[in-house]
C-alpha cells in the first residue's frame, strides 16, 4: 500500500517529463541526447552552486528570513542562468531547430532537478506508513518547476540565440527572465518571510509557472512572426 | 538504420544505471519513523510450572479501533485502544478472561498511575473516582496476571499499557470519530495504524535474586559477639505486576524497605556510641523473590550457619506498612501462648498504645506440604526461628497478589503511616534490647536527635516509587541493588550480598518495554483514486501537448495508427 503511494507520487513527479517528451515533436526528432547533456550541465551547475553556497553563506541557526542571506542566495541562484546559457549556446547539438533545442534543454534541466532534489526524499518518505500530503505537493511542485524551466530556456534562447527580434520586446524578455530566474528566492521568501504553508506556496508556484509559460509562449511566437506581432500591436 | 542499435544500447545502459541507482537507494534507506512515538509497557509473560500465563506476543502491526466498535465486527486484526476510565467489566470478561480473538490491546492508564507522576500532583480528580479507578485497575491487573483457561490459558494477542497524554488523546479522539461512522478501520478505510516492532520475547535465563544483608554487632562483654542474641529485621524488596516496567510497589514493599532503612539508621546512631550499644546483634535483611513464596528469604536463611540461626531471638518481617489508618497486624505462625510471641506482642502493643493506635495479633498455622508461603515470617518458622510479620493487611494475600503492581503507586502511600510504623518498630526493639519493658521511656521521641527523619523517609520512598523492581529483570549489578547496599553500608558494620537463582516453577520472558509507532495511514481506496486522477491528468496533458504542438489531426492519427514510429523506422 505504501509502495503504491510512492508509485503514485513518483508518477506525479516524473510522469509529466516523460509525457512532455513523448507528446511533443521532441521524440520525433530524437532530442534525448540534448536533454541528457543539459542534465549533465545541470549536475555540474548544482555542484558549483553548492560550493558557492557553502563558501559564502552562514549556516542559519533559526528558520527565519534573513534578507542579506537571501540576496546572496538569489545571486548564487543566477549560476543556474549561467549554466543554462552554457547548455543553450556552447553545447554542440546535432542539427535540431532552436524551437526544439530549448525545449530539450529545459526538459533535461527540469528532470535532473527533480531527480536530484525529489527522488531521495520521495523514496525515504513516501514509502513509510505515515500518510502526509507533502509528497503529493512536492510532485505538483515538480510540475511547476518543469514549466518554469522550459519557460526560462525559451526566454534564454530568445535572448542569446535569436538575432533578429523586435526591439520593443527585448526589455519584456529580460524582465520575464529575471522573474523566472528569481522564482526560487521568491518562494523561499513566501515560505519563510511570510510564513505561508506548503499548499499555498505550491498553489502560487503552479499559478505563476502557468502565467510565465503563457507569456513566454506569446513572446516566442511574437519573435517568430515579428510582422504579425507588430501588426497586432498597432 | 545504423543509428538504431546504438540508440537502443544507449537506452539500455541508461535503464541499467537507473536500476542500479534504485538498488543502492534501497540498500541505504530504512523505513522512516512514525509521526507519534509512545512508550508502552508490555503485559508480563511468564510460565508457572510450565503453564503459560500473560501475553505471549510482543510485535504489533494493526489498525486501531476504540471501544465503540460494532458488536459483530471481526477484531482479530484490530488493535483496541481503551482508556481505563471507559473499560467495562463485560468487555474484560469477554476479551480478556475468555480470550476472544483480538489483534491487540492497549490499555491507557490515567497519568496518576505514571511512574513519573509524583504524589498525584495536578490530578484534577476527586478521591472517589481515584479510588474507583484504582479498584478497577486492581481487578483488571489480577485478571490479566491470572488468566488461565483450560483451552486458551493465555492471551493470544499482545497487551500493552500506555499513559494518557496529549498526543495519544488526539489519536484516540480521531479513532473514536472514525468508529462513530460505523466502519471499523481496515486496510480500505485508512485511519491509524499501530506498530510495535519487537522481536519474539525470549526466556530470561536463570533469573537472579540478590539478598542484601547488613550486620550491626552488639556490645561484646566477653567472648565472641556471635554468642550475643540476634534480632533480625527483614523486608523483601522486589515486586511483581502486570507490567514489570511499571511495578514500583510503593506500599508493597517500598514502605517496608524505607522502614527498614530508617530503623537501621536510628540504631546505627545508638550503636555508634559504646554507652548506648545494646547487647543484641541486629541483622538487617533485604530479600528478593518475595512475590514467589519468599524464595529469596528461604535461600538466605539456608545460607546461615547453625550457630547464627540459633542465636536469632526473633525476626520481624515488614510487609506493606504504608497506607494504614489506626490498625496494624502482627502475623505469627506459632500459637499466641508461645513465650517469645507473647514478648513481641507485649512490646509492640504497649508502644502502639503510647502512639495511639492498635496492634492486633493474628495466628495462622503453616502447612509444610503447601508450597504457598503467604508471609515472609513463615520461611523463618519453617526453619524453627521465631518470627512475625508486621503488616497493614489482616488476611494473607494470595500468590502474586499485593506484590507492588500497577496500582501500588506513590500517591496511595501515606508517609505519616510509615513514620509511625518506624517509630513503633524502633521503640519496641529498643524496649526489648535495653530491657525497658513496662517503663514509659521514649528513646526516639520527636525533636530529639534520635527522632524519625520524615525527609529521609520521603526521599527513599520517592526513589523506590520510581524504580521498577521485578527481580528477574534486575540485572546482576543493578544500580538499585548497589544503592541499597551502599545505604545499608552507611548504617551497619558489615554488608554482604548473596546472589542466588530463582527456583524452579517460574519462567519469565523479556521485552517489557517497547516503542509504539502511531502512523496515520491513507487507505487503498485513496491511493487507487489518486492513481486514477494522476492517470487522467497525464492523459489530458499528453493530449493537450499533442494538440498544441502538432495539431488535433496528429492526436487522432496517433490513435488510428498506434505503431507510427515502427512504420517510420521500418
Amino acid at each position: 500500500m505504501t509502495v503504491f503511494h510512492f508509485f503514485n507520487c513518483a508518477i506525479l513527479t516524473f510522469g509529466p517529463h516523460a509525457v512532455y517528451y513523448s507528446a511533443t515533436p521532441l521524440s520525433e526528432y530524437d532530442t534525448l541526447g540534448t536533454s541528457v547533456k543539459a542534465a549533465v550541465v545541470y549536475l555540474a551547475t548544482a555542484l558549483v552552486k553548492l560550493i558557492c553556497l557553502a563558501t559564502f553563506l552562514k549556516v542559519s541557526e533559526s528558520d527565519s528570513f534573513d534578507p542579506y542571506q537571501e540576496f546572496l542566495k538569489a545571486l548564487i541562484g543566477f549560476i543556474d542562468v549561467a549554466g543554462l546559457y552554457f547548455a543553450l549556446t556552447q553545447l554542440t547539438h546535432r542539427n535540431i531547430s532552436q524551437n526544439h533545442k530549448f525545449q530539450a534543454v529545459g526538459l533535461g534541466w527540469a528532470f535532473a532537478d527533480s531527480v536530484l532534489h525529489r527522488l531521495a526524499p520521495l523514496w525515504v518518505g513516501a514509502r513509510g506508513l505515515e500518510f502526509t500530503w507533502d509528497y503529493i505537493l512536492q510532485g505538483l511542485e515538480a510540475n511547476a518547476n518543469l514549466v518554469l524551466s522550459i519557460s526560462l530556456a525559451a526566454l534564454g534562447s530568445l535572448m542569446w540565440l535569436r538575432k533578429n527580434k523586435p526591439k520593443t520586446l527585448i526589455p519584456i524578455i529580460y524582465l520575464c527572465a529575471v522573474i523566472v530566474a528569481t522564482m526560487p528566492s521568491t518562494t523561499s521568501y513566501l515560505r519563510r518571510g511570510l510564513g505561508w504553508h506548503l499548499p499555498k506556496v505550491v498553489g502560487f508556484e503552479l499559478f505563476t509557472s502557468l502565467v510565465m509559460a503563457f507569456i513566454s509562449w506569446q513572446l516566442f511566437a511574437a519573435c517568430q512572426r515579428p510582422s504579425l506581432m507588430l501588426a497586432a500591436i498597432h | 538504420m545504423a543509428m538504431t542499435p546504438r540508440k537502443t544500447r544507449n537506452r539500455e545502459m541508461l535503464f541499467d544505471s537507473v536500476i542500479a541507482l534504485v538498488f543502492i537507494l534501497v540498500a541505504c534507506v530504512d523505513l522512516c519513523d512514525g509521526a507519534t512515538v509512545v512508550d508502552v509497557y508490555r503485559l508480563i509473560q511468564y510460565d508457572m510450572s510450565g503453564v503459560p500465563f500473560g501475553s505471549r506476543l510482543a510485535s504489533l502491526n494493526h489498525h486501531a479501533a476504540s471501544l465503540h466498535f460494532s458488536p459483530h465486527a471481526d477484531l482479530s486484526r484490530t488493535v483496541l485502544l481503551i482508556p481505563l476510565r471507559e473499560l467495562n467489566m463485560s468487555f474484560v470478561q469477554e476479551y480478556i478472561a475468555a480470550s476472544k480473538p483480538l489483534g491487540g490491546l492497549i490499555l491507557l492508564l490515567p497519568q496518576m498511575f505514571s511512574v513519573e507522576n509524583k504524589g498525584g500532583v495536578g490530578s484534577n480528580h476527586d478521591d472517589g473516582s481515584k479510588e474507583l479507578l484504582k479498584n478497577v485497575l486492581d481487578e483488571v491487573e489480577q485478571i490479566l496476571i491470572h488468566t488461565n483457561l483450560p483451552d486458551a490459558s493465555f492471551l493470544q494477542y499482545p497487551v500493552y499499557f500506555a499513559f494518557e497524554d496529549e498526543n495519544i488523546d488526539t489519536v484516540l479522539l480521531d479513532i473514536k470519530k472514525n468508529d462513530a461512522t460505523g466502519q471499523p478501520a481496515t486496510a480500505t478505510t485508512g485511519g491509524y495504524k499501530f506498530v510495535v516492532s519487537a522481536t519474539e520475547p525470549k526466556k530470561v535465563g536463570s533469573p537472579p535474586i540478590t539478598n542484601i544483608q547488613g550486620w550491626l554487632a552488639g556490645l561484646k562483654t566477653d567472648g565472641d559477639s556471635h554468642q550475643l542474641p540476634t534480632i533480625a529485621i527483614v523486608a523483601s524488596y522486589d515486586t511483581f505486576g502486570a507490567a514489570p516496567a511499571l511495578s514500583v510497589g510503593s506500599d508493597s514493599n517500598g514502605s517496608g524497605i524505607v522502614a527498614l532503612l530508617e530503623v537501621a539508621r536510628l540504631f546505627s546512631l545508638l550503636y555508634s556510641n559504646p554507652k548506648t550499644r545494646g547487647q543484641y546483634n541486629l541483622l538487617f535483611g533485604l530479600t528478593s523473590g518475595g512475590p514467589y513464596n519468599y524464595n529469596g528469604t528461604r535461600k538466605w536463611l539456608q545460607s546461615f550457619d547453625q550457630r547464627l540461626r540459633e542465636s536469632i531471638d526473633y525476626a520481624i518481617c515488614l510487609d506493606s506498612i504504608g497506607s494504614w489508618e489506626n490498625e496494624l497486624w502482627i502475623h505469627v505462625s506459632k500459637p499466641p501462648e508461645n513465650a517469645f510471641i507473647k514478648q513481641i506482642m507485649e512490646d509492640f502493643s504497649s508502644v502502639a498504645e503510647e502512639l495511639g493506635f492498635q496492634v492486633n495479633l493474628k495466628h495462622k498455622k503453616i502447612n509444610i506440604s503447601n508450597p504457598r508461603v503467604a508471609w515472609e515470617h513463615e520461611q523463618f518458622s519453617r526453619l524453627r526461628v521465631t518470627a512475625a510479620t508486621l503488616s497493614e493487611l489482616s488476611t494473607p494475600p494470595e500468590l502474586l497478589e499485593r506484590t507492588g503492581g500497577l496500582v501500588d503507586g506513590r500517591q496511595f502511600v501515606n508517609e505519616a503511616a510509615i513514620v509511625r510504623s518506624v517509630k513503633l518498630i524502633a521503640e519496641s526493639l529498643a524496649k526489648h534490647i535495653y530491657g525497658h519493658q513496662g517503663k514509659n521511656v521514649q528513646i526516639f521521641a520527636d525533636n530529639s536527635n534520635l527522632a524519625v527523619n520524615p525527609s529521609y523517609v520521603r526521599s527513599w520512598l520517592d526513589v523506590l516509587s520510581r524504580t521498577p523492581r521485578v527481580a528477574p529483570f534486575l540485572s546482576k549489578d543493578d544500580p538499585f541493588v548497589t544503592a541499597l547496599k551502599k545505604e545499608l553500608e552507611d548504617h551497619t558494620d558489615e554488608v554482604n550480598l548473596q546472589r542466588e537463582v530463582l527456583d524452579g516453577m517460574f519462567t519469565f520472558y523479556d521485552s517489557t518495554t517497547a516503542k509504539l509507532n502511531i502512523y496515520q495511514v491513507a487507505s487503498v481506496t485513496f491511493d487507487l483514486l489518486l492513481l486514477l486522477v494522476l492517470g487522467s491528468y497525464l492523459i489530458v496533458l499528453f493530449s493537450f501537448l499533442v494538440i498544441t504542438t502538432r495539431g488535433l489531426d496528429d492526436l487522432i492519427s496517433l490513435f488510428r495508427r498506434p505503431p507510427s514510429r515502427k512504420v517510420k523506422t521500418a
